[in-house]
This record gives C-alpha cells, sequence and structure tokens, in this order.
C-alpha cells in the first residue's frame, strides 16, 4: 500500500535501480555476445573439424593415422581477374576433395568439370567473390608459391619469380557462403578470408607433389596424439638406396637436416654400424695456382664445374682408398708444404698487423680518452664505429690470406689431376657459389694443397653418395644444365662433356669432411649423405631393416616440423577474446551504474524525506528506529528486486544500443561489425544480483541514518536526517575524512617530492622540460587560493608547510632514496618514477585531487563562519551548510570530470609520424633484394621503374606466419607471427637489443609493442614470452618492449636468430619502405603493379599506426561517451540534491519570498549554488586530470582539445540544464501552501 | 545612532474595501472592509478555518483576494509588476511568523540582513540592524545562530528581521503562539514598543484573547464576516 501510496518516487526509485541494472547486466551481454559471436566464428570457421595435422613440408598423409581424416593442401597465394584486372592478396588456396565441405553441411559444391573444358574449376567463399566482383563462370588467375622441395636459400633452390609462383588459370563453378565451410582458416579471426578451393588432384599436380599434402584434418575429437603420425620414410621424403654391401641415406631435400643426420648418426653408433658421411657440393672451378712457391705460372689451367665431395679424411672407406694411393714421400712432400704455407700465411698476417697497428693504436686512444658521460654522445659512437670497421677490414684481409695459405689437403682424381697438370704439394684453389640470405650467389675461393691422386674406380667411381643435384642430373650434357644458379657455358670444353658423358656427376676432388663443412654448411644441414655398412654378423638386408625402423620409431614429428594442432578446443579457447568486453563496457560504463547507484540513495533519501512525518509517528507509537529502518529497508529490498528484474528488459536494450554502437559509431574497435545478440541467464542472474547488492547497499546506507534527528522534528516534518549533528560526532567525521585526504595528500606530496629529486639526479634538463608545468601549476594555484583565502591565517600556514614539504622534505627523501640506491650499487631504475607513468600518474593525480578538496573543505568551513553577508555569500553559505552534500557532488563530479581529461587526452587525433613511408605485405616470399638494381632486375622491374625504387630505402622482413597480436584481433592469440628484422636495422635504437649474444641456447632477445603484449596476449612483459621453435623445441622470447609503434602485429626478432630457429622459412614477406616524398605514390604503384604475383600489398605506414591508434582512439571515445552519460546522470543526481535541498529549506525560500525575494532571485540564488558546485567539480577534475597527463608524458603532450572540449562543454550544459530544470521544479510549489504547512 | 532612532513620520494607510476570497467553493473572507493608518494596532481574532491568516497574507500580498480593493498608501499592490509587488512587499510589509523561519546557518545578525540583500543593500543597513537587536535586547547575542536562541530570542530576532526595511506595515501571524505567558508578555511588550518607536501600522493574528485585547482594533472573524470592535480605552499611537 506504502509503495502505491508514494508511487512517484518510488517510480523514479525503481526507474534509478532498472538503470542501474540494465547497464550492467547490458555490459555483460555485450561480453557474451562477443563471446558468442566469436564462438559461432569459429565453429562456422571449423565446421566439424576437431585438429589438424600440419607440416612445412609436403607429406603423405597416409602417415595421419585417425578415422575420418581430409587431406588438403593449404596455401598462401593471390588471385587476379584477367577481365577486370582486379586482384587480392593473402588468399588461401585450399585443395580438397569433395568430402571436406560435409564438415559443413551435406551439400557439395559445383566443381565438377564439363566436358571439354580446358581450365579446372574453383570455387570462390563469398568474400573473395565481393572483393574480386566476380561470378560463377568468371575466369581468374591463382598464384601459388612452389619452390620445389629444395630450399629456396639453398644453392640449388629455385628463386626465379618464373620458378618460384605457379599460375594457374581457373573457371568459377561456385560460391560457397559461411555455413558451407567459406569461412574456413587455420587462424582464427572475426574478418572474413578470402578463399579458392580447388581439387585437390589440381593443386598436387600442379606442384609436381603427387599424393602429399601439408595438411590433413580429423573429425576426431579425442585423439591420441602420440600415435596420431605414423612416419614413413618415402613420407618424409627420405630415401635409402641399398648396393652391395651398404646402403646410402638422402633426402628429397639435397641436404639431410641436422636432426636426421643426428638421429641416423646415433642410431649407427648404438647398433655399430660402420657410417660414412659425406657432403657433396659443386664448385664452379679447379684452378692451379701453383707449385712450390705460391705462384702460379702463366698458363691457364682450370677445370669447370666440379662435383666435390667433402668425406671424412680418417677412419671411413675413403680413407683406406687414399692412404693406399699414397706413399710416404708424397706425404712427405705434404707436409713440408703444409709448413711452408703457414709460414707464408703468419708472415702475411703479420705485415697485416703492421699495417694498421697505428691506425688501431690512434683509434683506441681515442676511444679511451671518453668519460662515461661522453660516452653517450655520438662522437663517440662515430670513434666506436671507426674502430669496429677498422678490425673488420683487418679480419678481412686475414681471412683472405687465411684462404689463399689454406694448408687443408684435396685429393684430385687421376682426369681432374692430369687436366690440371698437377702434383702432389701443387696448390690448386676452388672457387664456389655460397648465396646470401637475400638470394645473392657469391663466388668464394679457397685454396687447398694436392695431397693425393686417385684413379677412377670403386669407392672414387660411385655416384651413389652423391645426391641428384636438380636441373644437372637428368641431363644429357653439360649444355643442357639448368640449374638455379648462374652458369657460363662459354667454359664447358669438350674434355668436360666427355667426362660427363663417362662419367656423369663422379666427384673431380675429395677434400676433408671438416673442411667441407666449415666452408659449405648451411642452416638447412652439413651432410647430404650418409653410406651405413652392415652390423657386424648381420647381412646388409638386415641392418638396413633395423636402421629403418629405428629411424623411423626414433624421429619425433614434431621435430620434423608436424604440428598437431586441436584447432576446435584453441579456437574456442580463443574465442573468450583478446579482451574482455564484459568487464570492458561494465568499467566504462563504470561512471552510469556509479551514478545510478548515487540516484538510488539520493531518490530513496528523498522518498524518506517525504515520509519524515510517518516515521515521526510510528516512532511516537512506540516503533523503535530499528523496526522502522527495517520497514524501510523492506520496501527498497522490494523495489530493488523489482526495479532490477524490470532492468533486465532495459539490459537488452542497452546491449543493442552498444551493439549497434560497435557496429557504426565504434567500428574501429572490432573491425567488422560480426556481433549479434547472445543472453546466457548467468550474466543476468549476476548482473541482477549485483544491482540488487548495489541498489540495497544504496538503501541500507539511506536506512541507516534515519531517527538521527528528534521525534517532534520529524512530526513537523523536519529531515528525518539529523541537519544539527552533534558537534563530537561532526568534529570525528571531520577529523576522519581529514586525515583521509591528509594522508591521501602526503602520499602524493611524498612522491612529488621522490619524483622531484628523481629530476634532479637525472639532470637538470628533464627538471626543466618536463616537470615545469607542474611547478607552475603548484604556483599558480598557491597564489590564487592565498589571496582568495588570505584572511584565514591557519590556510596560508598550511600552505606554507605543504611547500616546503614538497620543496624540502620530499625532495631530502628522495634524494635520499636515490643515494641509497647509488651506494647499495642496486639498479633500481624501473622502480624510479620517472620510469613508472601509471605511478607517476596515480600519485599525482590522487595527490593533486586531495589537494583541492582539502582546500575546498577549507573553504567550506571558512564560508560557514564568514560574516560579510552578500548575495554571492548567501548562496555559498548555503553550499557550505551540507557541506557533505557539497563535497560528496564535487567529489563525484571532479573524479569523473579528471577521468575523462586524463583519459581523453590520450585520444591521439594527429596523423601519426613514421620513419617508414610505407609497411608492405606479399603474399608469396620474395627472395631477392629490392634495395638492388640486381634484385629488382630478377624481380622483373623495368629499368625506369628499378631507377625511381633505387631511391628507396626498403627493408626486408622474414615471416613465421602467425596470428597478429595488435588490437584489430579480437581473439586472444596463440601463436604470434614473428618477424626476422633485418641485420642493417639493427644499429639504431631500440633494434640494438636485438644484436645482443643470445641469454641461452634457447632464450633470445626479441621486441614487441607493449600494448598488444599487454592487452592481446595479455604477457607480463617482464616474463619470457614462450613460442615453439621450427624442431618443436620452446624457445624463450626476452622481450624489450616499445610504445605505440608501427609493430604492434608482430613480435620481432633478429634474421640471424630467424634463420636458426626458423631455417625452412624462406624469403621475405614484410618491407618497411622509407621513400623520398617526390616519389610517395609512384613507388607504391610500382611495387604494387610488378610484384602483383606475389600479392604485394603497400600500405602507407601513418595508415598503420592510425590504424592501431583509431582503435585506441575508439575505445576512448566509447569510455568517454559512456562516461560522459554517467556524468550527465550524475548531473541529475546533482539536481536531484538540489531538488532534496530546496524541499528541505521549502519554509526558509518561502519566507525569504514573504520578505521581498523576487523568484527570480531565488531561483538564481539556488542556480549559483548548484553551479557553482558543478564549476568546482570540474575545475578541481580538469586540473588532477591534466597533472595526471602531464605526469604520464613527461611533458605537456599534444592533446585533442576539441574532443576534449566538446566532451566537458556538454557536460556543463547538460549540469546548467538539469541544475535550472531542478530549480523551477523545486519551486513550483506554492508560497502559501509552504508557508502554510510550516 | 540618531537617524536610525527617528520615527517613521510619514503617515501610511491601509485600506481595504469589499474583500473577498474563495478557494473554489468555499468562501473564506466574505466582503470585508476596513481602513487604519500607521500607528493603530489591530488584533484579527476568530476560531480556526475562520481566515484570519488567508486576510493576514492578502495584506501582506503573499495571496490574491478573491475580489475587492487593497489598497496601501493609495497602490493597489496586486496590481503590480512580480518583481514590483517583490519590492513593494520587501519595503513595505514586515512579517513575524509563529515559527519564527529563521535560516539556521546565519547568525542573528545575519538573519536580520536577509531582507536588506533582496534589493541593493543600504549602506547603513547593519548599523539599523545592531540598533534592532540593542532594541530586541539580543546585543550579546550578534552572532549566535538560531540554533543556539531559545524560543523568545528567536522571535525577537524574527520581529527585527520584519523591522529591518522600516516596513509600514508589520504583519504578525501568531507571533506569541509557541510561547509560554512570561515570554509571551515580554514579546508583546517589545512588539508594542518597537511598533510605536517605528510608526508602523501593526496588525496581528492571534487566539489569545487577552494578547489582542491590548491592541486599538480587534477584528472578530467568523464564518468569513468580519466584525470590528474598537478598543477604546487604548488610544493609538500618539503621533496620530
Amino acid at each position: 500500500m506504502t509503495i502505491k501510496y508514494y508511487w512517484g518516487i518510488n517510480l523514479t526509485l525503481l526507474l534509478c535501480i532498472a538503470l542501474a541494472t540494465g547497464v550492467l547486466v547490458g555490459s555483460l551481454i555485450v561480453g557474451d555476445s562477443m563471446r558468442g559471436s566469436l564462438r559461432d566464428i569459429t565453429l562456422d570457421r571449423l565446421g566439424n573439424i576437431h585438429h589438424a595435422v600440419v607440416a612445412e613440408r609436403f607429406f603423405d598423409p597416409n602417415m595421419v593415422n585417425v578415422p575420418g581424416k581430409h587431406a588438403a593442401i593449404i596455401l598462401n597465394g593471390t588471385v587476379n581477374v584477367p577481365s577486370t584486372q582486379t586482384r587480392a592478396s593473402k588468399v588461401n588456396v585450399i585443395g580438397v576433395q569433395d568430402t571436406f565441405f560435409h564438415l559443413w553441411d551435406n551439400s557439395t559444391p559445383n566443381w565438377k568439370n564439363v566436358q571439354n573444358q580446358v581450365f579446372p574449376n574453383i570455387i570462390l567463399n563469398d568474400s573473395l567473390k565481393r572483393e574480386l566482383n566476380v561470378e560463377v563462370g568468371d575466369t581468374i588467375i591463382v598464384r601459388i608459391p612452389n619452390t620445389g622441395r629444395i630450399h629456396p636459400e639453398f644453392l640449388l633452390g629455385k628463386t626465379d619469380p618464373d620458378d618460384v609462383v605457379d599460375s594457374l588459370r581457373v573457371v568459377i563453378s561456385d560460391i560457397i557462403t559461411s555455413e558451407q565451410g567459406g569461412r574456413f582458416n587455420l587462424n582464427p579471426h572475426q574478418s572474413l578470408p578470402l578463399n579458392v578451393y580447388l581439387s585437390l588432384n589440381v593443386l598436387q599436380d600442379k606442384l609436381g607433389q603427387q599424393d602429399k599434402v601439408n595438411a590433413v584434418f580429423t573429425t576426431t575429437s579425442n585423439i591420441e596424439t602420440q600415435e596420431l603420425i605414423q612416419l614413413n620414410s618415402e613420407g618424409l621424403g627420405l630415401s635409402i638406396h641399398q648396393k652391395n654391401n651398404h646402403f646410402d641415406l638422402h633426402t628429397d631435400q639435397y641436404v639431410i637436416s641436422p636432426y636426421i643426420a643426428n638421429t641416423a648418426s646415433d642410431i649407427a653408433t648404438d647398433n655399430n654400424i660402420p657410417i660414412s658421411p659425406s657432403l657433396t657440393y659443386l664448385a664452379n672451378s679447379i684452378t692451379y695456382i701453383g707449385s712450390d712457391n705460391g705462384i702460379g705460372d702463366n698458363e691457364h689451367r682450370n677445370i669447370p664445374y666440379s662435383t666435390i665431395i667433402a668425406v671424412p679424411f680418417q677412419q671411413s672407406e675413403f680413407a683406406e682408398i687414399f692412404k693406399d694411393n699414397s706413399t710416404p714421400e708424397d706425404e712427405q712432400v705434404f707436409a713440408e708444404r703444409q709448413i711452408k704455407e703457414k709460414q707464408l700465411s703468419d708472415e702475411k698476417k703479420i705485415e697485416v698487423n703492421k699495417k694498421y697497428n697505428d691506425q688501431y693504436q690512434k683509434l683506441m686512444k681515442e676511444l679511451s680518452e671518453f668519460n662515461e658521460k661522453q660516452k653517450e654522445t655520438s662522437d663517440y659512437k662515430i670513434a666506436y664505429l671507426k674502430r669496429d670497421k677498422l678490425v673488420a677490414e683487418i679480419e678481412n684481409q686475414k681471412d683472405e690470406i687465411t684462404r689463399y695459405y689454406n694448408t687443408d689437403g684435396i685429393y684430385l682424381n687421376k682426369w681432374a689431376a692430369d687436366d690440371l697438370k698437377v702434383t702432389i704439394g701443387d696448390k690448386v684453389s676452388v672457387s664456389y657459389y655460397t648465396i646470401t640470405p637475400q638470394e645473392e650467389y657469391i663466388t668464394q675461393t679457397t685454396s687447398f694443397l694436392v695431397k693425393g691422386i686417385v684413379p677412377i674406380e670403386g669407392l672414387i667411381a660411385d655416384t651413389d653418395i652423391i645426391p641428384q643435384f636438380p636441373g644437372i642430373h637428368e641431363t644429357e650434357n653439360i649444355s643442357e644444365w639448368n640449374p638455379p644458379f648462374p652458369l657460363d657455358y662459354s667454359l664447358i670444353r669438350d674434355k668436360d662433356e666427355k667426362y660427363w658423358d663417362e662419367y656423369k656427376t663422379t666427384a673431380k676432388a675429395f677434400i676433408s669432411l671438416q673442411t667441407g663443412q666449415r666452408l659449405w654448411k648451411n642452416r638447412f644441414g652439413q651432410l647430404t649423405s650418409i653410406r651405413f655398412g652392415h652390423i657386424p654378423g648381420v647381412d646388409i638386408q638386415e641392418t638396413r631393416k633395423i636402421f629403418e625402423d629405428e629411424l623411423l620409431s626414433r624421429l619425433k614429428p614434431e621435430q620434423l616440423g608436424f604440428q598437431i594442432i586441436p584447432l576446435r578446443s584453441d579456437g574456442l579457447k580463443s574465442a573468450k577474446g583478446s579482451s574482455d568486453f564484459a568487464m570492458l563496457f561494465s568499467s566504462m560504463s563504470g561512471f552510469i551504474i556509479i551514478a545510478a547507484a548515487f540516484m538510488i540513495g539520493l531518490v530513496f533519501k528523498l522518498g524518506v524525506e517525504q515520509r519524515s512525518r510517518e516515521v515521526g509517528i510510528l516512532q511516537s507509537m512506540g516503533y523503535t528506529i530499528k523496526k522502522i529502518r527495517r520497514r524501510l529497508l523492506s520496501e527498497g529490498v522490494f523495489l530493488a528486486f523489482f526495479g532490477s528484474l524490470t532492468g533486465c528488459i532495459f539490459a537488452i536494450g542497452y546491449a543493442k544500443l552498444l551493439i549497434y554502437g560497435l557496429h557504426t559509431w565504434w567500428i574501429p574497435a572490432i573491425g567488422t561489425p560480426f556481433i549479434s545478440l547472445h543472453i546466457r541467464s548467468l550474466s543476468l542472474v549476476i548482473g541482477v544480483m549485483i544491482s540488487i547488492a548495489i541498489a540495497i547497499y544504496a538503501i541500507f546506507l539511506a536506512v541507516r541514518k534515519i531517527g538521527k534527528s528528534s521525534i517532534i522534528g520529524q512530526l513537523n516534518k523536519v529531515s528525518v536526517y539529523s541537519t544539527n549533528k552533534s558537534i563530537v560526532d561532526s568534529k570525528k567525521n571531520n577529523k576522519s575524512k581529514n586525515l583521509l585526504l591528509y594522508s591521501f595528500f602526503f602520499t602524493g606530496t611524498l612522491f612529488t617530492g621522490v619524483f622531484l629529486s628523481d629530476i634532479v639526479t637525472g639532470g637538470w634538463t628533464n627538471l626543466i622540460n618536463s616537470y615545469l608545468s607542474i611547478g607552475i601549476v603548484f604556483i599558480l594555484l598557491f597564489f590564487v587560493l592565498r589571496s582568495s583565502l588570505k584572511t584565514h591565517a591557519d590556510f596560508s600556514i598550511y600552505f606554507y608547510i605543504t611547500l616546503v614539504f614538497v620543496s624540502f622534505i620530499g625532495l631530502t627523501i628522495g634524494l635520499f632514496i636515490n643515494f641509497i640506491l647509488l651506494i647499495t650499487d642496486v639498479n633500481l631504475h624501473d622502480f624510479t618514477l620517472r620510469d613508472s607513468p601509471v605511478y607517476r600518474f596515480m600519485f599525482l593525480t590522487i595527490g593533486n585531487l586531495s589537494l583541492c578538496f582539502l582546500l575546498f573543505r577549507k573553504w567550506l568551513k571558512s564560508e560557514k563562519i564568514s560574516q560579510n553577508l552578500s548575495r554571492l555569500r548567501f548562496a555559498f553559505k548555503n553550499i557550505a551548510r551540507q557541506s557533505a552534500r557539497s563535497e560528496s557532488c564535487v567529489m563525484t563530479i571532479s573524479l569523473a570530470c579528471c577521468v575523462i581529461v586524463a583519459v581523453g587526452a590520450n585520444r591521439q587525433d594527429t596523423i601519426p609520424q613514421t620513419e617508414f613511408s610505407f609497411v608492405a605485405e606479399s603474399s608469396l616470399p620474395i627472395h631477392h633484394d629490392i634495395n638492388t638494381n640486381e634484385g629488382r632486375r630478377k624481380l622483373g622491374f623495368s629499368t625506369e621503374d628499378s631507377t625511381i625504387l633505387s631511391e628507396s630505402e626498403i627493408l626486408s622482413f622474414r615471416v613465421l606466419p602467425g596470428e597478429d597480436i595488435s588490437c584489430l584481433n579480437l581473439y586472444k592469440p596463440e601463436k604470434p607471427q614473428i618477424l626476422g628484422a633485418p641485420i642493417s636495422m639493427l644499429n639504431n635504437e631500440p633494434w640494438t637489443y636485438l644484436k645482443q649474444r643470445n641469454f641461452s641456447n634457447q632464450t633470445i632477445p626479441a621486441i614487441g609493442d607493449n600494448n598488444s603484449l599487454k592487452w592481446i596476449l595479455q604477457h607480463n612483459p617482464d616474463e619470457d614470452f614462450i613460442v615453439n621453435d621450427e624442431t618443436g623445441k620452446q624457445l624463450s622470447l626476452r622481450i624489450n618492449t616499445i610504445e605505440n609503434s608501427l609493430y604492434q602485429s608482430q613480435l620481432i626478432i633478429s634474421e640471424t636468430n630467424f634463420l636458426k630457429f626458423f631455417p625452412s622459412k624462406s624469403g621475405y614477406q614484410f618491407f618497411l619502405i622509407k621513400t623520398p616524398e617526390t616519389y610517395r605514390s609512384e613507388t607504391a604503384q610500382i611495387l604494387e603493379k610488378s610484384l602483383t604475383d606475389f600479392g604485394f600489398d603497400v600500405t602507407s605506414a601513418s595508415d598503420k599506426v592510425a590504424g592501431f591508434r583509431s582503435v585506441q582512439n575508439t575505445y576512448i571515445s566509447t569510455f568517454q561517451s559512456l562516461g560522459a552519460l554517467g556524468l550527465l546522470i550524475g548531473t541529475f543526481g546533482m539536481a536531484l540534491i538540489m531538488i532534496r535541498n530546496i524541499i528541505e529549506r521549502k519554509g526558509e525560500l518561502a519566507t525569504l519570498r514573504a520578505f521581498g525575494y523576487s523568484p527570480k532571485l531565488v531561483s538564481g540564488l539556488l542556480f549559483i549554488e548548484s553551479s557553482f558546485l558543478l564549476v568546482i567539480g570540474m575545475s578541481i577534475g580538469i586540473l588532477s586530470g591534466f597533472v595526471g597527463i602531464i605526469s604520464i608524458h613527461n611533458g605537456i603532450p599534444s592533446i585533442p582539445w576539441i574532443s576534449l572540449s566538446i566532451t566537458l562543454l556538454f557536460v556543463l550544459i547538460f549540469g546548467i540544464i538539469s541544475n535550472i530544470l531542478a530549480v523551477n521544479i523545486a519551486l513550483r510549489s506554492p508560497l502559501i501552501a509552504t508557508l502554510k504547512s510550516e | 545612532m540618531g537617524k536610525i532612532k527617528e520615527n517613521n513620520n510619514k503617515t501610511h494607510k491601509l485600506n481595504i474595501s469589499n474583500l473577498s476570497k474563495s478557494y473554489g467553493s468555499l468562501e473564506v473572507l466574505r466582503d470585508i472592509s476596513f481602513s487604519y493608518q500607521s500607528g493603530s494596532s489591530v488584533a484579527i481574532t476568530g476560531p480556526s478555518g475562520s481566515g484570519k491568516s488567508t486576510l493576514l497574507h492578502i495584506i501582506g500580498t503573499l495571496e490574491y483576494p478573491s475580489s475587492g480593493k487593497v489598497q496601501i498608501d493609495d497602490t493597489n499592490p496586486f496590481n503590480l509588476s512580480e518583481s514590483d509587488l517583490a519590492r513593494y512587499r520587501n519595503t513595505k510589509i514586515g512579517f513575524v511568523f509563529q515559527d519564527h523561519h529563521l535560516l539556521p546557518q546565519y547568525s542573528v545578525l545575519e538573519n536580520i540582513l536577509l531582507p536588506t540583500l533582496a534589493f541593493s543593500k543600504k549602506s547603513d543597513a547593519t548599523e539599523f540592524a545592531e540598533y534592532l537587536i540593542h532594541q530586541v535586547g539580543l546585543s550579546e547575542r550578534t552572532t549566535h545562530r538560531p540554533g543556539e536562541l531559545s524560543g523568545g530570542e528567536r522571535q525577537r530576532v524574527a520581529i527585527a528581521r520584519a523591522l529591518i526595511n522600516k516596513p509600514s506595515i508589520l504583519l504578525c501571524d501568531e507571533p506569541t503562539g509557541n510561547l509560554d505567558n512570561a515570554t509571551t508578555e515580554e514579546i508583546t511588550k517589545l512588539l508594542f514598543e518597537l511598533h510605536t518607536v517605528q510608526n508602523t501600522l501593526l496588525i496581528v493574528v492571534t487566539h489569545n484573547l487577552h494578547f489582542a485585547s491590548q491592541f486599538t482594533h480587534q477584528l472578530k472573524l467568523e464564518n468569513g464576516v468580519c466584525t470590528i470592535e474598537t478598543n477604546t480605552n487604548i488610544k493609538d499611537h500618539p503621533s496620530l
């Protein structure tokens, strides 16, 4: 009944509770919707797929031992539409069988060829269809990487664009939707992928990988990962060739990987199998360069293009042959020649040392003259670089001497020795290609001393240990050779062709395995063949079987590059999202919730005020105050419960509004509008419970204070809340409040002191540049307040003490702390306030807020006792009269404004300046250096384009594919994309960190963006981040963070480490381009046009950073919008306070009217009261917010004044309007009725 | 101080003719007419609900009459605009309520000065307020707040506040209603003293017949009809 009687106020209360519930539950629903939608996408993406087995190389799908498997080839490619010249890069080219689509539904897309159709059919997903604007029946060209079995960065690997990119002309036969598997992608992302689907056979034929795949998907949820992959030699590309009494192990990748080689070697050792490992290389030439005088004669004696095998000179079958063909005299001659060469080498090196000694000493002296401080200067760095350059030059010259006066021996076969007319002890040079990571061929030459000459027979004539050279092995004549490296056919003589006819690839020379590996080993391995003998007492057939079985059982699939990915469970895990949107929106709506809770308390109090007479009557009838409180509380609980349930309806509306916001105004935050409404009953229950708790707590606080005034007072409709607290209570309360404020203030001050000392110890420049602004704020504050409050001596004293405290005591403490750190030699640099912006922000802002609150309290106190009556003072005095309400108003508004300013100032609206003009990514790896003429020529740039490009500097990065770790990815990434930064980049800060030595074998330096690391990967930057290297071993990345960088999507390591831990990755796929402004647009066009086959996409670097920033800015906008909304509701609360004040003072106001105060004047005075609180609150908040910003940014950052001013102005205007409304509503009650009722 | 002590020598006249006031169908005052000048003291008596306070409020321009005419010094205040009416009330009328309506946050002096803030404050306002405080015998309590005063003291402050703008008419709505006998006596004495010194027309609503008997004129209200009695034993202010 009572609730019904006071329906007006109760309805308001109910609405406030519904608002709080709606906002809270609505935020939770947004979180649910985000997670639910990401989950839906994951399920759409994967269909019924549970696990995937993927590998770096193509493998036999029969090795995957699981029911319900679907073999596939997945490649990154590009698609062109010849008719319209449109193109799409980063396209997933997927080769599958019909059954693959049954993983989604039972329909099979149409890709059957029509009779006599020349080009195969292809299926597109709808997003690619939209991107290319194509229809079924259109012809498109798909480009895919095909680097063959041998790694492109090995000498025999293919690198030419025509060789490494295959083109397929295909006809679109169907378009599929997400529900039909069109969203399939290995990596989770909310954006739709661009997919094309080809018949597996078509793709296998094109790639020359018959019956092989690089991915197998399973629908089985519970699989034993240990037994999932059953290896076989053929499936791994291993071949074991048995002949006579031995068998040879080869790989189709030419070089046997160290892991397989080591395992094979271990098996041999364990089973007592004799082995003979070898490394075969192709020399460009073997040249006679002299007899014992070290200088060649004029006759040019040279053999072009010869196979050289590096074999163990000791304890091998070869060793015996060499020994058999060598006399003691030969060995004597060779040994003497070795000594002579060594002497010559030493002499030459001494000469080099002498030559450069003076220069070196001078530079060292120069360096030693720099003191610690000067070491930071560029002069020191220049001197240091000069020294490094000189040392490198000296080392280079010595290296040349070592290579020229090399004392290693070489055995030549009889044909070669005769051709070169050499004998034991003669010197020959061997020239060969090495290949740089940028695919440049470098000719290296090393000298050898002829140690022996062997006949071409038996093992020497055996070509079984020589792996097949692609483009060479299968040819009839040398002139038909088509190797990937440059060949000078003019050097080939008739006798060479004859040799080829008779002996094919038979080696012409042999060097020691040790020397061979020193010269030719690379990141792919250091052996090309291993020959196995038989186990003593066991025949070779049986030995081979033992070896093969053991090899396959010992090899671990993960170390061979196989990965078993629990796609579904990983996907669902990632679908929880990198950011908890429920928390995000709950926090962002925090102000609204707080404001609503604030309103609940206020409205309830207002309602109780209305019923003060009822409370008095009940008390006079003998009700205890406890009983009355309980009665009111039970009404409140009922309303809270009912209001919260009502709020659920509002919640859905609020969630829909936020989702609409995310799909429109705040779209950069999620990239693509994909969220659909998902409501979890648990969220509703949690939200409602929290709301009820908040409402009940707010009501409880209101009820708790009931009965503090006298019964008579209440009967006379005086407030049920005591307005005349006992002095002791009030003082006690004030003391505790003051204590709290003082403690905050002094904490802030203390840290300011430490902070100042930090600046002092860090140099005066910091002090002047960065913190002058704070000093100015303090000084201004001092003068402004001193002049306005100079009558209050205690204030001045207090302020002087504070100032002294800040200036001296704080400084002393700070210096003391720094001194202690200095003498204890503890480098706590990270702990200093200068480097901890968050702490700095918190302490300085809280300190400043506390100072302002203290001053405001002080002012309220002074206004209370002020005798100097004027109209303005009249308003101020009324503010001071309800000091608690005034303080809470000011505190709420100032805190809200402070946060809005601090957050709003982080908006970065200016166009970001970046060191680079463009960022580019290619779908297919590029194996040539775009910076060089040669590289550009090979990549097919015209001379004209090449000239323009020569004006630009392009940094090429290697890429380990992985997930985007920037804020653009809403899924929580598990496997980040990793970039290998080129060495040329590592000389500048902050990249020098990547140059330093690895911390341990498996712990390496890395650089990552702080925000990506903290918020998206949710990783503590102080801890190592663990990834798996190519062999499945854990690799710890010790990350140095950078802020707001261009590199928010990836983690970056040095190229050296990249090649070490991910050796099979070839080419470059990420590029940073520096271009003069004049060539800007041309450069981008040339690159995209000429490298279209590689899917080369160029983006402006500043656009890229702006893209990341826009996400941040969107979050800030969202926060600002919701914060401002909360603040607006807060201003409503202030209006309610105003109404409550006016209702309480109705009699007082009526009296004023009776004495001739016009309604305008009374309204004006009331308006000044409330608006003054609004303005003071906002001013304190804005000031504190700016102090915070300055402390974070070490100075005044570029602040988006316009957006910030608009937000604050909006709040101010809204506050003023609500104040006007409150005054009008409150003054509507008739004057006489008030006087009469009073 | 001499200037302050000076009587308000100008004669003010209140003229009410055919005044009626109804709230809907309820007729509270019916065809009331009377006329008094400054120096007179008028007590309005009658049973509860007879319309005493309504009549007082209409005289004080807080309430509009339904019909009839109110003229103070030849001005009909109800013809004035809202702001002019406020100024008129501020300068011509002084109110003393039963519930004194002092503002708790202000001191005695400030409460008395409040009416002077409605329009530009006169330069001698504070001096006059201090004089009035002295007159009402609260010189020692100038800085005290209402919460620190007794009921009688609060009413004294209310009287001083009513007189701060030297009004023509001093209207009191049961000024002694909440007070004990002794205090009632004190307040009564004070009211008459100040009424004499300030030369105002004093109109008081009261239930207290003994108190009413001390006034020169008595308006008895019953069922909205007014009967006027003049106490011949008491003369109007000598200046008249």
